[in-house]
């Protein structure tokens, strides 16, 4: 399939950390807009396959994340930075609870 | 009371292919109910399975991420993003999907290779080696959470899309045809009484 990368927007620690580990598209983000549009390149390039972005920069950009992970490929995936995980990941989990079964329930 | 079905003759045959289609309809109806139910239960247990998966990222990444101070604090926050930069280890994913209850769910892993010496031996430091290994455990956790999570995506917008279609047999779909049935019924036994007392009158008249 060609959907076989990996890119990771993140910032300075979680790039450098995950550049070792083998993934070759990482963008560092400092600012809402360079996210938006790195987000939006990624889920536009065909080669990506999963998309990896810290919750931080996450909340800043919940909107187009929503919006893009209707579609099935590329996946994205929230992952807690250095300083810990924020929680912005159940929100989302819920959000999709909550409209597959119709109920709020605590997971 | 719904909509009677519009361009429906009051035929003996109309009756009878109304009778399948309800048949038809109901059977839909208990297979999809059917369906909906073990798509719910697949996907609490994908539910579950989802927890355990994120709890491993955040402690494999929270590891992961102490070596990488431990590994600046030995070489310079520059040296460690130069290393990282040049680093030849690579990284692929390879995506396949499965079927789960018709349902297309795709089966992520990340093939990982290392070169012998990714990276200059001399000047790095070996804290580096265990910070690469651990984000690359990182990473395998990573991209089995990414599978789950889309698995639970997925499912989730089958049993919308199966509940929206049960509802529709429900509420839409079986009362019409039923609706259009009685009225099937009802027309042919009218005619059916006129046509005896039409019966009856001739017989007076001819006596």
């Amino acid at each position: 399939m060609a959907s076989d990368k990996i890119a990771v927007i993140g910032d300075r620690d979680t790039v450098t950390g995950f550049q070792m580990a083998g993934v070759r598209m990482c963008t560092v983000s400092r600012s809402q807009e360079v996210t938006r549009s790195t987000l939006i390149d990624y889920f536009r390039n065909p080669d990506v396959g999963l998309i990896i972005i810290t919750e931080s920069l996450a909340k800043e950009v919940e909107d187009t994340i929503l919006e893009i992970s209707e579609a099935p490929i590329p996946v994205i995936l929230l992952v807690p930075d250095r300083t810990g995980t924020t929680g912005a990941y159940e929100k989302l989990l819920r959000e999709l609870v909550r409209r597959a079964v119709g109920i709020d329930i605590k997971i | 009371m719904s909509k009677i079905l519009p361009g429906t003759k009051t035929t003996r045959m109309e009756l009878l292919l109304l009778k399948n289609r309800k048949r038809l309809a109901e059977r839909g109806h208990d297979l999809l109910k059917e369906k909906r139910d073990s798509l719910i239960m697949e996907f609490f247990n994908a539910i579950a399975e989802i927890k355990e998966a994120r709890q491993e990222v955040e402690s494999t990444l929270r590891d992961a991420f102490s070596a990488l101070t431990q590994a600046k604090m030995i070489m310079g926050a520059s040296r460690v993003a130069e290393f990282a930069s040049s680093s030849k280890t690579s990284v692929n994913l390879s995506i396949s999907t499965r079927s789960m209850m018709g349902v297309r769910v795709p089966i992520m892993s990340a093939e990982q290779n290392t070169p012998e010496i990714p990276y200059s031996l001399l000047d790095s430091s070996a804290k580096l080696d265990t910070m690469a290994s651990k984000f690359q455990i990182a990473l395998k956790a990573i991209v089995r959470l990414a599978e789950i999570e889309s698995t639970v995506k997925r499912l989730a917008l089958e049993i919308e899309r199966t509940k929206r279609r049960v509802s529709a047999l429900e509420t839409v779909v079986i009362p019409r045809l039923e609706a259009t049935t009685r009225f099937v019924k009802l027309a042919l036994e009218e005619r059916e009484r006129e046509d005896f007392f039409r019966i009856k009158m001739i017989r007076d008249l001819i006596t």
